[in-house]
């Protein structure tokens, strides 16, 4: 007899084939039973998102465009006039203007106000007031500064007051104001959400390191600098990515604050889809326009995974 | 008890479906008409027995593309609207619209509507639809005001930029024109263009003549002088309708359909003037710019007994007098009433003054082109200096070129 022959005979002699026969059935069972109790969100998620986004992949493959062209093969001539379209070149960078913007200015309007008023007395009424903005929606909070930004508007106004003439600088109809307007609004209505999400942060900070850096010495910054911001980092990096979330996906403030701006188009990649697909009709451009926008917010998230993954390391 | 709850529900199912039976849709992208159109749908279920019910959508962006993906899946619309010029020819090239050339001998014949009412409706020599609204181009102004400082009704150009030039040395701004919702550049480039150069007008339109040619370079060299004289309202207005109502602008140049808007807004009827703006050169023939809303029937609702009652419906004398009542629209129907004193004073011009009609732009410019153009347009209102003029021209010209060399 052989050494495999006699192996196998051991093997079951003691029974071990068969455990590892049921422990493959069992885990085959275990299988199926996860498969039907994931069934609800795989149905979901598979016909809601990985279906549509598919089929959009293959929809920029065509010549699509109004009445005509659909499920005819058009290689990658749609990527092709995409990169040659002026209007695509100022809407990805504004789009860009807005990423590099929804990542500072509201975490850092809303890191200030988080640590102002952390250990402030009375802050509740302040901390309401500045989150109230988060639970307007988006279409209202655009229509509310579209007037605030006219001509004859209050801001206008309120400038008026400390020049000898009327101010009526059209905010939202100049290139050089109108997206810095429309991010200021962005930042406005962003910034509650952030500074409430960073005070649950600072609170989770446990209090022994401050106080031993405080015995040895340390100042305020110091303290700030090395103990507190390092403890808040993955915070920090949690409300980055739900702000660049935000950033990339506005659309409605751009859509009513800048309906009488001539360049409306280009104000984000966005815009500048919706044009394409529903105004003048070309799906397959327009389809072609969005997986670029999904591959930008793709890069981007997959970045902040990265540091989320050091930030863990570094934090643990 | 339970034969009894049956029996109801039976009951209350027919009742349901011979209802519905009785009932056509219109889709359309008109939602401030709604209630006018609603008002139509009852006068048609009174005379016909056929309720045309109105399904609105919200802006013309998502009736577009409700429309197409219908088309696309074959589930095209028994009667919807659309716009005329490029975009109709286009819909009509699916194969999908029904010709309707019997219905318009029928309306032809009855004396209703003449030969010329269906012209913007014909592609290949075949008409395509029954008009939703005829709207012609024309100057409204504040007649009071021009009683009050004695201007006379412009026969002539010289007149007209006389009557600009009376009101504005009264302290008043004699024209009303804004970017509002980012459509309305065109108009006074549309009017400018066919009062200057009528016969560029339509070659811009073909791509037979360039953005940057001399006579657009003229035309925005008149306009830029108007505005340098201080003779527009502030162009981002968000309130067009009313700046006209407020006395911030004696003469609109708008669509007749504006009328209804301007009473609604608190002019009175009697207050509003109108007449055709006169071209710069007398000797250049009368011509006046005509904006046709198209309804049409899908070539499974010319099947479809009461889609076409409701058609017709419409576009007889009846059907046109309450539509005409309840929104001031006209729709070539010269046995109806005139909807209002506007519509009856332009009547009665064109009849005078022979005058032929030219498509307006927002129709004849190829779509593709149309947001892109227009938002240029914007940008010379905005800041309406020669040298943004050239800028805007140069960008107007490479989109225009780059559209046409795809052709």
């Amino acid at each position: 007899m052989d050494r495999a022959a006699q192996d196998t005979e051991l093997l079951n002699r003691i029974g071990l084939d068969q455990t590892l026969r049921r422990e493959r059935v069992r885990r085959r069972g275990q299988l199926g039973l996860g498969l039907l109790f994931m069934a609800p969100a795989l149905v979901l998620v598979t016909s809601l998102l990985l279906v549509p986004v598919g089929y959009n992949i293959w929809l920029s493959f065509t010549k699509w465009k109004k009445f005509k062209g659909f499920g005819e093969y058009a290689g990658w001539a749609n990527y092709e006039k995409m990169a040659s379209n002026p209007f695509f070149t100022d809407a990805l960078i504004n789009t860009a203007i807005w990423v590099v913007a929804s990542i500072v200015f509201p975490i850092a309007l809303g890191l200030i106000m988080a640590l102002f008023l952390r250990n402030m007395r009375g802050a509740e009424a302040f901390k309401n007031v500045v989150f109230i903005p988060r639970i307007l929606a988006p279409t209202a909070v655009g229509v509310l500064w579209f007037y605030v930004y006219a001509p004859d508007g209050l801001l206008n106004r309120g400038l008026s007051l400390f020049t000898t003439g009327d101010v009526e600088i059209g905010w939202l109809y100049q290139d050089n104001t109108v997206t810095p307007a429309i991010i200021a609004t962005f930042v406005w209505q962003t910034a509650g959400l952030v500074m409430v999400l960073l005070l649950l942060g600072l609170a989770a900070i446990p209090r022994d390191p401050v106080e031993a850096a405080h015995i040895d010495g340390a100042n305020k910054w110091q303290i700030f600098r090395f103990i507190t911001l390092p403890l808040l980092m993955p915070t920090l990096l949690m409300v980055t990515i739900l702000s660049v979330l935000a950033g990339f996906t506005v659309f409605d403030l751009l859509w009513v604050m800048g309906a009488n701006y001539p360049g409306q188009r280009s104000l984000a990649l966005a815009v500048f889809m919706y044009f394409e697909a529903f105004q003048k009709g070309s799906w397959a451009f327009g389809s072609a326009v969005a997986v670029v926008i999904g591959l930008v917010v793709l890069g981007v998230t997959w970045i902040q995974t990265l540091l989320q993954s050091r930030v863990d390391r570094m934090v643990r | 008890m339970k034969k009894l709850l049956a029996g109801l529900a039976m009951t209350t199912l027919l009742a349901g479906s011979a209802a519905w039976a009785d009932e056509v849709q219109l889709f359309h992208d008109k939602g401030f008409w709604s209630e006018q159109l609603q008002t139509v749908g009852e006068a048609s279920l009174q005379e016909t027995g056929v309720k045309i019910v109105e399904t609105p959508y919200a802006n013309a962006e998502q009736y577009k593309a409700f429309i197409q993906a219908s088309i696309a899946s074959g589930e095209t619309p028994n009667l919807f609207t659309w716009w005329t010029g490029e975009p109709f020819n286009e819909l009509v090239s699916t194969g999908q619209i029904a010709p309707l050339g019997d219905v318009w001998k029928e309306m032809v014949a009855s004396g209703n509507y003449g030969e010329s009412a269906k012209e913007l409706f014909v592609v290949d020599g075949e008409p395509y639809a029954v008009p939703l609204v005829l709207a012609r181009w024309v100057v409204m102004y504040d007649k009071p005001l021009f009683e009050e400082l004695g201007i006379s009704e412009p026969k002539t150009w010289e007149e007209f930029i006389a009557a600009a030039e009376t009101i504005k040395a009264a302290g008043k701004t004699p024209f009303v024109a804004t970017v509002q919702d980012g459509w309305r550049g065109f108009i006074w480039f549309q009017e400018l263009m066919l009062r200057m150069h009528p016969e560029a007008y339509n070659g811009l339109n073909d791509g037979s003549v360039a953005y940057n040619s001399d006579e657009v370079r003229e035309v925005f060299k008149t306009w830029s002088d108007m505005y340098a004289k201080g003779w527009f309202s502030d162009p981002r207005s968000t309130e067009e309708v009313n700046d006209f109502a407020r006395g911030n602008g004696a003469m609109y140049l708008i669509g007749e359909w504006a009328f209804g808007l301007l009473t609604a807004a608190g002019v009175s009827a009697d207050d509003i003037g109108v007449f055709i703006m006169p071209n710069i050169d007398g000797t250049d023939p009368s011509a006046v710019i005509v904006e046709g809303a198209p309804m049409v029937v899908s070539t499974a609702g010319i099947k479809d007994e009461n889609t076409m009652k409701a058609l017709e419906y419409f576009v007889s004398v009846n059907g046109a007098n309450v539509w005409g009542e309840a929104s001031g629209n006209y729709i070539g129907n010269d046995a109806a009433k005139a909807p209002n004193a506007v519509v009856s004073k332009v009547n009665g011009d064109i009849a005078a003054s022979n005058a032929g009609s030219y498509l307006r732009w927002w129709e004849a410019v190829p779509p593709d082109l149309q947001g892109e153009l227009v938002a240029e347009m914007n940008r010379f209102m905005l800041d309406p200096t020669m040298e943004t003029a050239e800028d805007v021209m140069a960008k107007m010209q490479t989109l225009n070129a780059a559209y046409w060399a795809d052709q």
